[in-house]
């Protein structure tokens, strides 16, 4: 499972980080890390409720369900 | 009442407006975000010809994907809306919230790690022992208070002097300033208004004779695309975290306490699962947000097959967004432990609240330490707090009492 990061649309909300700060890193000014993000494995559903709490849709869930089943 | 543009179709003009319209008028006992959420039966973009409090028609931006899309097209919707000239006189912009990128970022770069959510948290054990000061001088008083007065201004104009660095003794005088700025006539407004630009100002020229550890002191030694901050940059930053912090967190604190005085069942579960009260806040935050973001146009352009003229207002009321019933199942009810809460309470875009972080941590602790010493407590006298619509929604008059008073 794979994390596309969208960087120009992230605004600093910050609620990923809040949701699972395990997979979410911010910079200082609070805006996530550039960069997509390679899920371990076991931290999928971390990682889904983080992507689904950004309110500007800046993170995008990439083979959810091919990870999460093997 | 402005008239309609040419460019604006008969069918999409609306009766309506956020100061006049049913339940937006003050009243006892209303629900000014819950008289708006009937808009998702209508279409999802209208023109209100008379909607602004200077008589100005706005476009209404209905669902939360339009608003999203308004809101994080800044160079086709632009912020500068000139909010102080009436009052000064002059344009003295308020920084970043009327400043478009590229600019904005700028700014936005040099305040945003002053109020990052790990910034946020060095704050956190001066704001809970303040608030738990406040709470416990209303208990010692009795068994019942005014919450606007005796604890949500307080409280927030506490923390605002906090981090700008200035001296608690002064909680009075800005109390005074705020009641003005937010509930006053149009004269007593503008006055208000020119006397925290005038502090403002007195605070800039001191802290550039005489530095100190402080916001204001920061913002003068700055540096913004490598050259120094003027004079009326620092001020337009001061006054606005003094427009944009202090009202806002006493709004949802008085609309927080009082759905929680109206259902003393969710009072005992979150007195009981204290955790709970951080979803709790989002949820409030969601069901009863008080901000409607404005843009105006900066070109022609058109949206959806809709023509929007360069300089027509576009009005994005987060209250609004927030009751899209596409964005959240069952809307209109209120769930304090809702999944997936992504609400437009702090907008949406690079303006998104730059004090968020520290206003939903000055939610929590106020309500966590609120449950924690007050007991299950109620509408004094059954009298419900007045509510009104307007620029920013707003609450008043929201007495409690617990235990033997008032029953
Ligand atoms: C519950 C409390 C609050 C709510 C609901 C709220 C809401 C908002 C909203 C909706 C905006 C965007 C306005 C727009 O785009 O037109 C905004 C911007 C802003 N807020 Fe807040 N706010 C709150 C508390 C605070 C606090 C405590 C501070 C300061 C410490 C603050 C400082 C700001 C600033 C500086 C901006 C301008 C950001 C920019 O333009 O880039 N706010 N707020
Ligand atoms: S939730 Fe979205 S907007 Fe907020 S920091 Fe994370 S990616 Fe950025």
């Amino acid at each position: 499972m794979k994390i596309r990061v969208v960087k120009e649309k992230c605004a600093g909300h910050a609620r990923c980080w809040a949701q699972s700060p395990e997979i979410y890193d911010l910079d200082d000014e609070g805006y996530i890390l550039d960069g997509d993000i390679d899920v371990p494995e076991g931290q999928e559903r971390a990682a889904w409720l983080g992507a689904k709490s950004c309110p500007e849709r800046a993170l995008v869930i990439e083979d959810y369900k091919k990870d999460s089943a093997a | 009442m402005s008239t309609v543009p040419d460019h604006v179709p008969a069918e999409l003009v609306k009766d309506f407006s956020y100061f006049t319209g049913p339940g937006m008028c003050p009243m006892r006992g209303g629900d000014p975000q819950g008289a708006l959420a009937a808009l998702h039966d209508g279409p999802p973009v209208f023109y209100a010809p008379n909607n602004t409090y200077d008589g100005y028609g706005t476009w209404v931006f209905v669902r939360a994907e339009d608003q999203r899309r308004v809101l994080q097209d800044a160079e086709t919707f632009s912020s500068h809306r000139k909010i102080f000239e009436k009052a000064l006189g002059y344009d003295l912009p308020t920084i970043p919230l009327e400043v478009d990128p590229p600019e904005h970022g700028a700014y936005r770069s040099l305040l945003n790690p002053l109020l990052s959510p790990k910034r946020v948290m060095a704050m956190e054990a001066a704001n809970r022992a303040r608030a738990v000061e406040l709470i416990e001088g209303i208990k010692a008083r009795g068994n019942d208070c005014e919450v606007m007065n005796e604890f949500a201004f307080p409280f927030a104009v506490g923390v605002f002097l906090e981090f700008l660095g200035l001296p608690q003794s002064r909680r009075e005088e800005f109390l005074g300033w705020a009641d003005k700025q937010f509930h006053g006539t149009p004269e007593e407004r503008g006055e208000a208004i020119r006397t925290v630009i005038a502090f403002m100002q007195e605070l800039v020229d001191l802290r550039r004779r005489e530095p100190a550890e402080d916001f204001m002191t920061f913002v003068v030694q700055a540096k913004v695309d490598g050259r120094e901050m003027t004079d009326k940059e620092a001020v337009g930053m001061g006054a606005l975290l003094f427009v944009a912090g202090l009202d806002t967190v006493a709004a949802a604190i008085g609309f927080d306490f009082r759905y929680l005085a109206e259902n003393p069942e969710q009072q005992e579960k979150l007195r009981a699962e204290p955790q709970g009260v951080v979803l709790a806040v989002e949820e409030l935050l969601r069901a009863f947000p008080t901000v409607i973001m404005t843009r105006i146009a900066s070109r022609d352009t058109e949206y959806d097959g809709i023509k929007i003229k360069a300089g027509d207002r576009i009005s994005c009321p987060s209250m609004v967004a927030n009751r899209d019933p596409q964005e959240f199942p069952d809307p209109n009810t209120i769930d304090l432990a809702r999944p997936n809460n992504r609400h437009v309470a702090f907008a949406y875009g690079p303006h998104r609240c730059l004090g968020s972080h520290l206003a939903r941590r000055e939610l929590a602790i106020a309500m966590e330490e609120w449950l924690k010493r007050i007991p299950t407590f109620r509408l004094k006298d059954g009298v419900a707090p007045t509510t009104y619509g307007g620029h920013v929604f707003g609450i008043e008059d929201v007495r409690l009492a617990w235990g033997a008073a008032g029953r």
